[in-house]
């Protein structure tokens, strides 16, 4: 099986949010809740790059380490999902996320927050693939038709890739040879304790 | 004893009176980080709410007409 | 003098940063897409987490990487349970091995057996209850957030113990208000009789009757309620400081705030919950006589001249007849 992983190529990302819309379209994700977004750094200074950011399906992800009801598990392609029936909506894999993916229908901790929402890799739940159930609760579930999240397959300048981890650095590798720099797989560090070397 | 139970229902009522206050106070995130930009419909409170369709032959799209027109 | 020391900062400052300004352009002095790109290392080096400007609502999303994410899980998954198990079993543990070698404190037998002394008035009661019944509840409900997925979700299954852990989690956020309101009233009602003096010190270098048969003077409070009073105190403003900081996120700190602030809730609710397994202890089973100041107000006389002698000292002074009274009689309160 692959092993399912993000790259953001921070040097052809231009900001134009079309993964953060494709993303909220695809799984009709509420309003005021990003499973995607883009964050730019050093805005409008010498340098300034935007980095588009969700869930990274983390190799010993803290988020499953961490909660108090064990929603969360790993598929056989490494992403990691969870069960919107066990969550309790505490908050503890906001604090243990490094990347800030889990989001809650509710603002505040008190009590009624709600089910934790984050980026399912366009792979859905627990509940059975393509179900009914499954759209409700996660949205489309594009891994099992055979497709890759819609954020990296609509991406204008193909700076999101995702897909086999070794397969994406392997083409990352290739940009940053040919065109002759690179500021690197971002998160891959804190989400995969590694780093692309080029 | 009468003391404590006493304080045990002070504490339940105490307890639902703060339930009852966050509960009105809190946001959804739909209103806590929404714009004054257009709105088509009525956002949910999660996906695509309990009122969806279900019609799987075109995804989203049988399930956000039903949600607009009702 | 000032001027000159100012300069030689500015001079050095300058020196400092010219390099960094050289590595932004290349050496024709083009813009150099590679060597003036931000990256994470660079950024890291900057700051423990890297964040940048947002176009959604949501401030609070424009942080990109914090890895003190994982070190959280380190401390919350590695270290918690065994500190949590360590105070909680320890304690449990240590007031085991105190009951089977010293045994229950005996209420001695004198002519004033039997006459009783009001030692609560029942607004005090009240709130030692309310604070009382919503602590069990708390802390049950706060083990369950370390413990629950480990102990109880094996017996009962992963369906039955999330509802559980729902309703767990409703009760530990509603009933920490009545708990802090508890704790307030006591701070109140207790604070006059709770200041520490000369002879606590006394007190505490005898043992406080606890390993001999000596029963040194006290007032009202001995030192060592004086030390479960201050525990509780302390400890529930603590509790209820960082507690409601993860009540509200993002009101008061960042999300590493919120972080240090759960460790702090944490390791201060476990000893917490040692600190109150010891004062159950030693006010039921561990001594004969002592519920009955919080389950009917009134103590024994022979029980609280042993315990309180200058308390009960002070309070036939101040009336001759009034605080002393027979058995079956109604306390005026």
């Amino acid at each position: 099986m692959a092993r399912m992983k993000f790259l953001c190529d921070a040097d052809r990302c231009i900001e134009c949010n079309a993964c953060v819309t494709a993303c909220k379209n695809e799984h009709e994700v509420p309003w005021g809740i990003n499973r995607r977004r883009v964050i730019t750094l050093n805005d409008g200074k010498p340098g300034e790059r935007s980095v588009s950011m969700a869930c990274m399906h983390c190799t010993d992800a803290p988020c499953a380490a961490v909660c108090p009801v064990n929603c969360f598990y790993t598929t056989a392609d490494a992403v990691v999902l969870h069960s919107k029936d066990l969550c309790i909506g505490c908050g503890y894999c906001f604090y243990a996320c490094p990347f800030g993916a889990p989001q809650y229908p509710r603002v505040g901790n008190f009590g009624s927050r709600g089910k934790m929402d984050k980026c399912t890799y366009c792979s859905g739940g627990p509940e059975p693939d393509l179900s009914v159930a499954e759209y409700e609760k996660y949205g489309s579930n594009r891994l099992a038709e055979g497709k890759l999240p819609l954020c990296a397959e609509m991406c204008s300048t193909k700076s999101l890739l995702a897909g086999d981890g070794e397969m994406i650095a392997q083409i990352y590798k290739e940009r940053v040879i040919k065109r002759g720099y690179g500021s690197g797989a971002w998160g891959w560090k804190t989400a995969y304790r590694e780093t692309i070397a080029i | 004893m009468k003391a404590f139970l006493v304080a045990v229902a002070a504490a339940l009522v105490l307890a639902s009176a703060a339930s009852f206050l966050l509960a009105e106070n809190q946001r959804f995130a739909y209103q806590a980080f929404a714009t004054s930009g257009a709105r088509v419909s009525d956002p949910g409170t999660n996906l695509v709410g309990p009122r969806w369709t279900g019609d799987i032959a075109e995804p989203g799209k049988a399930g956000h007409k039903a949600e607009a027109g009702s | 003098m000032r001027r000159l020391t100012s300069l030689l900062l500015l001079a050095a400052t300058l020196a400092l940063t010219a390099p960094a300004v050289a590595q932004v352009r290349a050496p024709d002095g083009a813009p150099n897409p590679t060597a003036s790109s931000v990256n994470e290392e660079m950024l890291f080096k900057q700051d423990p987490t890297i964040h940048g400007r947002i176009s959604i609502p949501n401030a609070t999303a424009a942080n990109l990487i914090q890895p003190q994410g994982r070190e959280w899980r380190q401390f919350r998954e590695a270290w918690l349970p065994w500190i949590g198990a360590l105070a909680v079993l320890g304690m449990l543990g240590a007031l085991a091995a105190f009951y089977f070698t010293r045994g229950r404190i005996r209420l001695e037998h004198s002519e004033e057996s039997g006459k009783k002394i009001l030692r609560f008035n029942s607004f005090e009661r009240f709130s030692h209850w309310m604070t009382a019944s919503c602590f069990i509840v708390l802390s049950l409900s706060g083990l369950n957030y370390i413990f629950g997925k480990r102990l109880l979700m094996p017996l009962i299954g992963p369906e039955a113990f999330a509802t559980l852990a729902q309703y767990a989690k409703y009760a530990h956020i509603y009933l920490a208000w009545p708990f802090m309101l508890g704790v307030l009233f006591m701070l109140v009602l207790w604070i006059k009789d709770n200041i520490p003096g000369r002879i606590d010190w006394i007190w505490l270098k005898q043992g406080g009757g606890l390993l001999g048969d000596a029963h040194p003077s006290a007032g009202r409070f001995n030192a060592g309620q004086k030390m479960i009073f201050w525990m509780v105190v302390g400890f529930g403003f603590a509790m209820g400081a960082t507690g409601l900081m993860m009540i509200f996120p993002f009101a008061v700190t960042d999300i590493n705030g919120m972080q240090v602030m759960q460790v702090i809730h944490s390791l201060i609710g476990v000893v917490f919950i040692a600190g109150i397994l010891a004062h159950i202890y030693i006010g039921s089973l561990g001594m004969e006589g002592a519920y009955d100041a919080m389950g009917s107000g009134e103590v024994d006389l022979a029980w609280a001249k042993v315990h309180h002698d200058l308390w009960v000292k002070e309070q036939q002074a101040k009336t001759a007849s009034g605080p002393q009274l027979g058995r079956g009689q109604v306390p005026a309160e």
